[in-house]
């Protein structure tokens, strides 16, 4: 393993080499030390009931340990920061394999399970061709093992949901592990899940400000159109003010194609917590699990950084490229 | 076309202490590795140290519903009944443990429930709706319970008469009941001791009970109560002049 990779998969002391990162680790500190000030001022002004601040408090208390668990493996290197996204990846497929029974078929679960190993050792190995094979194999051998019961009766259900499963758990969200192979990954992670986490917020509070038409009442009736074109307009420019930073000087820095990645973010990030509405709508639920206080679970908390992930990776990567100059296939690379 | 049939986890909206506390608890793909580890290394354990034999395990049903009703005067019991077990079975195998030692604090009870699998009954307070929730389980989920009906164990080593919960489970259902007779485990691990000393240990399985017809009430409970108590009562005797 040459000194490079061997930096950039450990070296914490690199944490804060990029100017954004340093912004945006502020400015999430900066938030949580306000945001108490805040609760406390509008649950007095809009005299809530003490269920209400309870929520709220709740809610404070578990973005405190989920900023801990975001930052930390991020700051101390690109090893911790894929092995985090591999632990998102597999909490979230057990939420949705709960919810959809998908748990009692075992055979295919661990078939997904082994999946996302693969998926993780690959981006640690910064081997992009494996990455790339894994999801049509993957969900070859899913079709295979829905065989091994030889019960044809459910056959489809069992296996489409296995694909489904790996495809948004696995094969997506392992993009964002796989952005960490750049070396100037902080930034880029950080920018891009406070971003989204910004956006499920700009629309909450747009929607509250300015909206009266309904959006997708039979999804999600809390959605409006305001919400959702506020969060748009709010978004975008913030994140490709972001993006100039990070990838300033790049084929990627010019105002429409920032502003595209914008709008992407932004956009698809809404279809993502709409994918998970629809998810829990169809089952009858209203939250996945019970994990996190004030939240529900993790898939609800991450639902909006499932979709994004690709569509970011697969932009950035049409421009610039990701991990561009980085040694690979670190661990399976070995001379024969 | 049919449309798909989606089940969520009977415990989906429990919070993770409740979960492991919960009759309606179903096991994830780790937590069912975690009890095939466990009682395959208990099987071994047994053999190694304590020359565990079992006779008869050839009339246990092929698989689930099924309930296993044994003598119990120590803590090794259920483990011994849950290693007897063949792979196939322990998956859908549940021991039923004493809600106020096996589950009283978050660690004892996430303990329980990763690696024993079992499901918590609370002697005082249980009430009724207890055992119809365990009752509905055996025959929804074609689980395996395992299950001493004297309600503790004996601090003498002799047999208690059995209480009539266990009536309460299978009346008018066509589960089976399998009554086992243990040997050796008192010896092994008695209720003062901590650590067991390696006694040999045997296990008698019987013909299995049906009580089909056994009316669902008081005294259909007691009569199936009687029954396999006296079937275990045989099993206990034949283990220990065999």
């Amino acid at each position: 393993m040459s000194q490079v990779t061997r930096e950039r998969l450990f070296g914490f002391r690199h944490a804060f080499d990029d100017r954004v990162t340093v912004v945006l680790t502020l400015t999430a500190l900066i938030l949580l030390l306000l945001a108490p000030l805040l609760i406390f001022v509008v649950t007095r002004a809009a005299n809530s009931t003490s269920d209400k601040r309870k929520e709220l408090w709740d809610r404070y208390r578990s973005w405190i340990w989920l900023a801990l668990f975001i930052l930390i493996p991020i700051l101390a290197g690109a090893f911790w920061t894929i092995l985090g996204v591999a632990t998102l990846s597999f909490l979230c497929y057990r939420e949705y394999a709960r919810i959809t029974g998908l748990f009692r078929e075992r055979t295919i679960s661990l078939i997904v399970v082994i999946g996302i190993l693969f998926i993780t050792f690959a981006a640690l190995d910064n081997w992009y061709r494996l990455f790339v094979a894994l999801f049509p194999l993957t969900v070859a051998l899913i079709a295979t093992g829905g065989l091994i019961p030889d019960q044809p009766k459910g056959y489809i259900q069992r296996v489409g949901l296995g694909v489904l499963g790996f495809a948004l758990f696995g094969s997506a969200l392992g993009n964002l592990g796989y952005m960490a192979n750049d070396w100037n990954y902080r930034p880029i992670l950080l920018l891009i899940i406070f971003a989204v986490e910004l956006n499920d917020i700009f629309a909450y509070i747009c929607g509250h400000l300015f909206g009266h038409r309904k959006f997708v009442p039979n999804t999600s009736p809390n959605k409006t159109v305001g919400g959702a074109l506020g969060a748009i307009v709010l978004t975008t420019p913030l994140f490709a003010l972001g993006a100039h930073f990070v990838w300033f000087g790049t084929a990627l820095d010019t105002p429409v194609r920032l502003l595209g990645l914008g709008v992407i973010v932004s956009v698809v990030g809404q279809f993502g917590d709409l994918m998970l509405s629809s998810i829990k709508r169809d089952l009858g639920l209203k939250d996945t699990a019970k994990l996190i206080p004030g939240h529900g679970g993790i898939l609800d908390r991450f639902d909006s950084l499932i979709l994004v992930a690709p569509a970011v990776f697969h932009y950035v990567n049409y421009f610039v490229g990701f991990a561009v100059g980085q040694p690979q296939q670190i661990f399976s690379g070995w001379e024969i | 076309m049919e449309p798909w049939q989606l089940q969520p986890a009977r415990d989906t909206g429990l919070t993770p202490a409740e979960r492991f506390r919960s009759v309606r608890r179903e096991s994830g793909l780790l937590e069912s590795l975690a009890h095939h580890a466990c009682f395959s290394l208990l099987r071994t354990y047994f053999v190694i140290a304590h020359r565990l034999t079992i006779t008869g395990r050839e009339k246990l049903p092929p698989h689930g519903p099924f309930v296993l009703a044994a003598n119990h005067c120590s803590h090794l019991d259920a483990l011994v009944l849950g290693a007897a077990l063949s792979p196939r079975h322990r998956e859908r195998a549940f021991p039923i443990a004493a809600g106020d030692v096996f589950f009283q604090s978050t660690v004892s009870s996430t303990f329980s429930a990763i690696v024993l699998n079992a499901l918590p009954m609370w002697r005082k307070n249980c009430g009724p709706h207890a055992l119809a929730d365990l009752r509905r389980k055996l025959q929804e989920e074609r689980t395996i319970f395992i299950i001493f009906p004297e309600g503790g164990r004996s601090r003498s080593g002799s047999m208690m008469p059995f209480k009539h919960g266990l009536g309460m489970l299978v009346a008018e259902t066509n589960v089976p009941v399998v009554p086992c007779g243990l040997a050796g485990t008192f010896d092994a691990l008695p209720p003062h001791r901590n650590f067991p000393r390696p006694m040999a240990i045997k296990l008698l399985i019987g013909d299995a009970l049906q009580f089909v017809s056994t009316a669902n009430d008081r005294p259909g409970w007691l009569q199936i109560a009687a029954s396999v108590e006296s079937a275990v009562r045989d099993l206990v005797a034949q283990s220990r002049t065999a």
